[in-house]
């Protein structure tokens, strides 16, 4: 490979030209499809606030598990929130089925959802202050770019992909407990949250530990998915986690966008790698 | 970075990226802060005639800041709030650039407003902050914990921006706009009990406002009626009473807005993110609300705008811009409009009281009235911006210095190894370097300087490192460099030859890293080199060949781990995904994404990993061998814990596996974004004292039996500090449970045994070392220090620290009697807050203080309030007349040595003093009363006075015991008061130095007298004095006497009070008794 040392002015020169080239028109084609990309990903989510198509609509989603069937539910999601919950629950102890529902008058919002949302709305104001009017003087400058676009970016997809580790007392505590009409028994605990593209909804199942029980306390820390035997203390109680049934479905429209946002993401750190390749051609030029 | 030690920088030509995210000007028009997409806060002197110059670079966010904004009442105490990316908090001291809280939550804030009200609120105030999440976050202003949150009832999500209303019609608000462009006001008066009775406080209003991307909302003081919004794509004015529309005005296609703000009634300022900036004049009408139309329709006529100036950028562009407006209507502030750029240029624009349009109505443009970078600082303070290796290539080529692109210490050999962009290697000695750059007479030295130079990369030399510094196992003649052209190159660096040379074809080599201790290949360890083009390459140094290629990343690599156990090399991506490398075989085992992959990067954390490519880390690597240190240090002070020496010794052994902690050390630094990289010089204050110490010691045996004496007498003593430390420690925990009582008790025998050991054990380390020392010649470098390097470095730390050209005969002093070397130009130091926040000063520092600026020739006085300390110290030691006096001995080596030792003794008990932390200092100074009242050293049990004294040990070694003088206890209260009002530690060590030399003239002058007059027997405790007292002519102290007096009176008049001054009476009482003396001797 010849240095850039021993690179003759001509050979300078058509780097030089290469690299105008880069800059005027290849970044701007790679952000103009970058645009477009993520435009078809935040449309997936249906900005609600802007207002001109309306409340956005509203997905029923049928929740089950492929094992048992003790829990079935139906979750409505309109945009980034939960407007009507039916859950049945058929308790073990008796067979009487359980059912649950929200409340008419309140909603409740995926954080997950409105955070992904949030951030890919910023990725796509990054990029239209920089359409085709726009040049850029320096690689230094595209590359700053695409981090920062990137930055939103990657937040997105974790946002949807790692969940909130929560504790149970925060579980507890949380305001979706409070959104059931008939209030939720005091032996459940209620979570939904998102896992990559599907909607997970877990319910426990809790019992009183007697003060006098022999069996060794141990509050549980934090976690996605609490198991059989966790224990936590609420209010003046001591409860331990019976059972927990943990029902999901998958939404369409979430799996796009997590597509979306990788294949954004190659584009990205593909267009850095093209930056990169003159690093050592315009190292010499003043910022 | 630790507290006691002292930094200096050698920046380098080129200055460093800083890329402006964030900017602000302090309330009292006197410092703009910027924050950087590297992490860095940088402060710039603001003068009264709007001149900018940089001042102090302060380190310590990893990312990119997001905002900052003031943090008190700013007369009060001047503290900003800067957060980053990563969700961490700072609050810094903008006039002296420490960092005084910190925190890192897991939010990302974009804008942070502080508010106090100060009849309802107990503390400092709150925090208000919004960013990527919903709602408003109420933090703690001290404590920078969370409060509370404002919560919405409507439509929650997350906060673009908001302003605080603050009137007297009205009560205090908060208005804040949503991503989804919703209008929310929050009552903030009212809320503040049930904010801090945690109940939820919802908002009282909340309205659409049909635009997205909000960026400011302003609410007009002068009114108290319009609201400003700015959109990026428009901007309205809104009705405060009503909410109701009163003009929108759409930019122009192309233009975002990004901000504006209300100049006065009826007048606002737009600025845009190219730069640019509009001021209009909003025009009524005519139409009056009363006929506002029944149906609720907004009335769009009722005012307009009119254009009547306007600001622009003339150069080319680089967006985006930050932009600010400081409004002052008092009489020495100005309006100023002030912008950053990304490429690091702030601009500032002075905005007229009452701006007008020309006169046919077209708008005006208001000029630029200053424009300035950080390379402006750096170009025009050339001297004070030198490289460590800047004069090695300079006399090499005769033109043009070679720029670093990467270097390598080794503190071992106190060896630096700089690699060039013309693919150079310098390997030279370190200290020798850093005198020639910073001393005057160092073009002497430079020529005697030996250094080599490698040759075999053609292109910049990208990354170095030298296995043997990680390693003891491996061959200590070995180093590996890699370059741009993906060559990576083993050297024997005593030979400077090449070894192999491995050619990875991966292009530029980004970091060379190596496999930790527990993790071997065929019984040798690994070298582990990432390349740019995402590979990572595996290389073998004994069979000198490439062991494993791991191409298949898709996105750069962050992090490498291994595991000693299965033999895989763990690799995280910048996408937070992570391969796992089978090292035998080179296949790839696994790929795993999301939250798997952090389980496994989670999960040997034990292991080895580096992240390649951001500054901070390569300064945590350092301060985690120190910290071990660090926590014994502190320990010593605080609980029940193993006698301090024990620990240090203990964890002495435990770094010496890795690298034995010096008292000078080299710390290449490199900046995100560019290969631009400069050098710190860290000089462990304490670390010299200590090794210092005994020198003495080991060195008199030859010498006269006075010196046998003494060397009895500091070793008891030394022994005494250890065993009273040790009670303290007994009694401090009697206070405390009695688990741990009786804990300690159990520990107290094993504490008692390891104390009486100690000493025999450093003096055995010191005997070793001298015997190695004498046998220097040897051509195998010493692992210990060897004495003259540590002399070596002690004076260069004095040269660095003594206020040069204040007083020309006491430079002559210096330079004739420690032997210590002027400074060439004003050095840049550095000031660590704690472990990982550190300020650096930058070239052209000393100019920004206004009162300093025709003073070219005091060299490194770091401002006006040195000379008040050190007049402070003087007037508050008790003149005791009394002249110590010491042998008339020929002044050699050994008292040179002594005086050195001496001042450095006292510099680190300042230190020391000056840092203590607060609730410890309590103890300190409610045990002076004891320490007065009794005076001798029977303690109260629990009572921290023992501290001190062990303090007294320290300093006292050799002393007499009943010679504890009011002269320290004063010292200790003073100093102590310094702390109370934050003086930094380099202005105390600077103005107890430069007292230290006054006072040892002024003895010396009385000494004279005295030896005129009748003889006093006395032993000597000063060193100092007694060096002083051999050399100096009569003739020549006469006009010393004469100087000083000059001196002290035109310091006195011209005082810049900072703080209010303590000894109002006693200030000219040391100028009036060298009066009197120097009229006695004439």
């Amino acid at each position: 490979m010849a240095t850039a040392m021993a690179a003759t002015a001509a050979e300078r020169a058509v780097l030089e030209e290469e690299f105008r080239w880069l800059l005027h028109d290849e970044v701007h084609a790679v952000l103009r499809q970058l645009q477009d990309i993520l435009k078809e990903a935040s449309l997936r989510f249906t900005l609600s606030g802007t207002g001109t198509e309306g409340p956005a609509k509203q997905e029923n989603f049928i929740l089950g598990s492929c094992g048992t069937d003790q829990v079935k539910g139906v979750l409505t999601l309109q945009g980034d929130a939960l407007s009507q919950a039916d859950v049945n629950l058929k308790m073990p102890r008796n067979n009487q089925p359980l059912h649950l529902a929200f409340r008419e008058d309140k909603q409740w919002k995926l954080q997950q959802i409105q955070d992904a949302r949030n951030h890919v709305s910023q990725a796509i104001y990054l990029l239209t202050n920089r359409d085709a009017s726009y040049q850029f003087k320096t690689g230094a400058e595209v590359l700053k770019l695409m981090d920062a676009v990137m930055l939103q970016l990657i937040r997105a997809r974790n946002r949807l992909t790692t969940p909130a580790t929560l504790t149970l007392p925060e579980i507890a505590a949380s305001g979706l407990t409070r959104m059931f009409a008939p209030a939720l028994p005091s032996d459940l605990l209620v979570n939904v949250y998102i896992n990559l593209n599907k909607l997970c909804l877990t319910v426990y199942q809790l019992h009183v530990l007697q003060p006098n029980s022999t069996k060794n306390f141990r509050p549980a820390g934090g976690a996605v998915l609490h198991s059989p035997g966790a224990m936590f203390e609420w209010g003046s109680q001591r409860l331990e986690v019976s059972h927990v049934h943990k029902v999901e479905c998958v939404i369409p429209w979430l799996n796009d966008a997590l597509v979306f946002f990788t294949v954004s993401l190659q584009l990205c750190q593909q267009l850095k790698d093209k930056i990169s390749v003159f690093s050592s051609y315009w190292s010499y030029r003043p910022f | 970075m630790r507290s006691s030690m002292q930094a200096v920088a050698l920046w380098g030509i080129k200055a460093p990226p800083h890329s402006i995210t964030a900017i602000m000007i302090t309330d009292d028009q006197q410092t703009v802060v910027t924050g950087s997409q590297e992490g860095q806060l940088c402060l710039w002197n603001l003068s009264p005639e709007l001149k900018i110059s940089a001042k102090e670079l302060l380190f310590g966010h990893s990312t990119a800041v997001t905002c900052l904004a003031r943090a008190r009442d700013f007369s009060k105490q001047p503290y900003v709030v800067s957060a980053a990316e990563n969700g961490e908090m700072c609050i810094w001291n903008v006039t002296n650039g420490q960092c005084v809280e910190k925190a890192t939550l897991p939010y990302r804030h974009t804008a942070i407003c502080y508010y106090h009200c100060a009849f309802r609120m107990t503390g400092e105030g709150w925090l208000l902050c919004c960013g990527e999440y919903q709602d408003v976050l109420i933090i703690d202003a001290k404590t920078l914990a969370v409060v509370h949150t404002f919560t919405s009832f409507q439509s929650p999500d997350w906060i673009n921006c908001m302003c605080i209303l603050h009137s007297t019609r009205i009560q205090d608000s908060l208005l804040v706009v949503s991503v989804t462009g919703e209008l929310k006001v929050w009552d903030l008066s009212s809320s503040i009990n049930s904010i801090q009775e945690k109940q939820d406080v919802y908002e009282k209003e909340s309205k659409s406002l049909d635009s997205l991307n909000c960026k400011t909302i302003r609410f007009c003081p002068y009114t108290e009626r319009l609201l400003l919004v700015v959109f990026s794509k428009c901007w309205k004015v809104y009705d405060y009473c009503d909410f109701s529309l009163l003009w929108t005005e759409v930019s122009r296609s192309g233009q975002f807005f990004t901000g504006g703000e209300v100049l006065a009634a009826h007048r606002i300022i737009i600025w845009t993110e190219d730069g640019h900036s509009y001021i209009y004049q909003l025009l009524n009408s005519g139409l009056s609300k009363s006929i506002y139309p029944a149906d609720g329709r907004v009335l769009k006529e009722t005012i307009y705008p009119h254009l009547l100036c306007s600001t622009s950028v003339q150069e080319n562009k680089s967006l985006p811009f930050v932009m600010g407006y400081m409004n002052e209507r008092k009489e020495p502030f100005y309006k100023v409009l002030f912008s950053g750029e990304v490429s690091g240029r702030i601009t500032l624009w002075h905005i007229p009281d009452v701006p007008v349009s020309k006169f046919d109505g077209s708008p005006r443009e208001i000029p630029i009235s200053t424009t300035w970078t950080l390379q402006d600082n750096f170009d025009k303070h050339q001297t004070m911006s030198q490289n460590i290796i800047d004069h090695l290539s300079g006399f090499k080529d005769g033109v043009g210095t070679a720029v670093v692109t990467s270097s390598a210490y080794v503190p071992s050999l106190d060896k630096l190894i700089c690699g060039c962009e013309d693919g150079r290697i310098f390997i030279t000695q370190a200290l020798n370097a850093a005198k020639a750059g910073l001393l005057e007479g160092g073009s002497l030295l430079k020529d005697s300087l030996s250094h080599k130079v490698l040759i075999g990369h053609y292109q910049s030399v990208t990354s170095l490192l030298y296995p043997h510094g990680l390693s003891s196992k491996l061959d200590q003649t070995w180093m590996v460099s890699g370059d741009q052209d993906s060559c990576v190159i083993l050297w024997d660096i005593f030979t400077e030859q090449i070894l192999h040379k491995f050619s990875l074809e991966a292009g530029p080599v980004t970091s060379l890293l190596m496999s930790p201790e527990n993790f071997r290949l065929r019984g040798d360890q690994i070298i582990c080199c990432v390349c740019s083009d995402r590979s990572v390459a595996l290389l073998h140094l004994e069979g000198k060949c490439c062991l494993l290629r791991a191409q298949k990343h898709l996105f750069p690599v962050r992090m490498i781990k291994w595991h000693p156990v299965e033999n895989f090399l763990i690799v995280g991506c910048a996408d937070d995904s992570v391969y796992i490398w089978e090292i035998e075989t080179g296949t790839l085992e696994r790929h795993e994404t999301g939250e798997r992959a952090r389980i496994i990067l989670n999960c040997c954390d034990d292991s080895h990993f580096l992240k390649p490519g951001s500054i901070l880390p390569v300064v945590t690597e350092i301060q985690k061998h120190k910290i071990v240190e660090q926590r014994s240090l502190s320990s010593s002070y605080l609980g029940p814990m193993p006698s301090p020496g024990l620990q240090v010794e203990s964890s002495r052994k435990v770094a010496d596996a890795k690298s034995f902690p010096r008292p000078f050390n080299v710390l290449p630094v490199k900046t995100k974004w560019s290969d631009i990289g400069f050098h710190i010089l860290l000089f462990d204050l304490e670390n010299l004292v200590e090794l210092l110490l005994p020198t003495p010691i080991s060195d008199a045996d030859s010498s006269n039996s006075f010196y046998g004496s003494e060397i009895l007498r500091r070793a008891k003593s030394t022994v005494e500090k250890k065993t009273l430390t040790l009670k303290r420690n007994k009694t401090a925990c009697g206070p405390l449970s009695g688990e741990s009582q009786t804990k300690s008790v159990s520990e107290t025998p094993v504490q008692e045994d390891n104390t009486v050991k100690f000493p025999e054990e450093n003096d055995g380390i010191k005997r070793h070392k001298k015997m190695k020392s004498s046998k220097k010649m040897h051509p195998k470098p010493l692992r210990k220090v060897d004495a003259n390097l540590l002399i070596d470095t002690a004076k260069l730390l004095l040269s660095c620290l003594l206020p040069w050209g204040v007083d020309k005969e006491l430079d002559n002093l210096c330079i004739m009697h420690l032997n210590i070397l002027k400074l060439q130009g004003p050095i840049s130091l550095g000031l660590a807050s704690n472990e990982d926040h550190f300020s650096l000063m930058l070239p052209g520092w000393d100019l920004c203080n206004a009162d300093m600026k025709k003073d070219y020739l005091r060299v490194n006085l770091f401002s006006r309030k040195v000379l008040d300390l050190s007049n402070k110290y003087t007037a508050t030691l008790p003149n005791q007349g009394v002249t110590s006096r010491g042998l008339e001995n020929n002044c050699d080596s050994l008292q040179e040595t002594n005086a050195i030792v001496y001042i450095l003794n006292r510099l680190f008990l300042v230190s020391k003093l000056v840092n203590m932390p607060l609730e410890l200092a309590c103890g300190i100074d409610s045990s002076f009363k004891g320490m007065e009242s009794v005076h001798n050293k029977v303690k109260n049990p629990g009572n921290d006075v023992l501290n001190i004294s062990s303090f007294y040990g320290y300093l006292r070694n050799g002393k007499n015991e009943h010679h504890i003088s009011e002269a320290d206890l004063s010292l200790l209260k003073l100093v102590s008061c310094w702390r109370d009002q934050s003086v930094q530690l380099h202005l105390a060590a600077n103005s107890i130095f430069l007292e230290m030399m006054r006072k040892e003239r002024r003895k010396f002058l009385e000494a004279k007298i005295e030896k005129v007059g009748e003889h006093y027997h006395r032993d000597t405790d000063d060193p100092i004095t007694a060096f002083f007292h051999t050399p100096v002519s009569l003739v020549k102290h006469d006009s010393n006497s004469n100087s000083a007096n000059f001196q002290d009176a035109e310091d006195m008049p011209d005082r810049c009070v900072l703080e209010e001054s303590e000894h109002p009476g006693k200030l000219r009482h040391h100028s009036w008794i060298m009066k009197v003396c120097s009229c006695k001797v004439c």
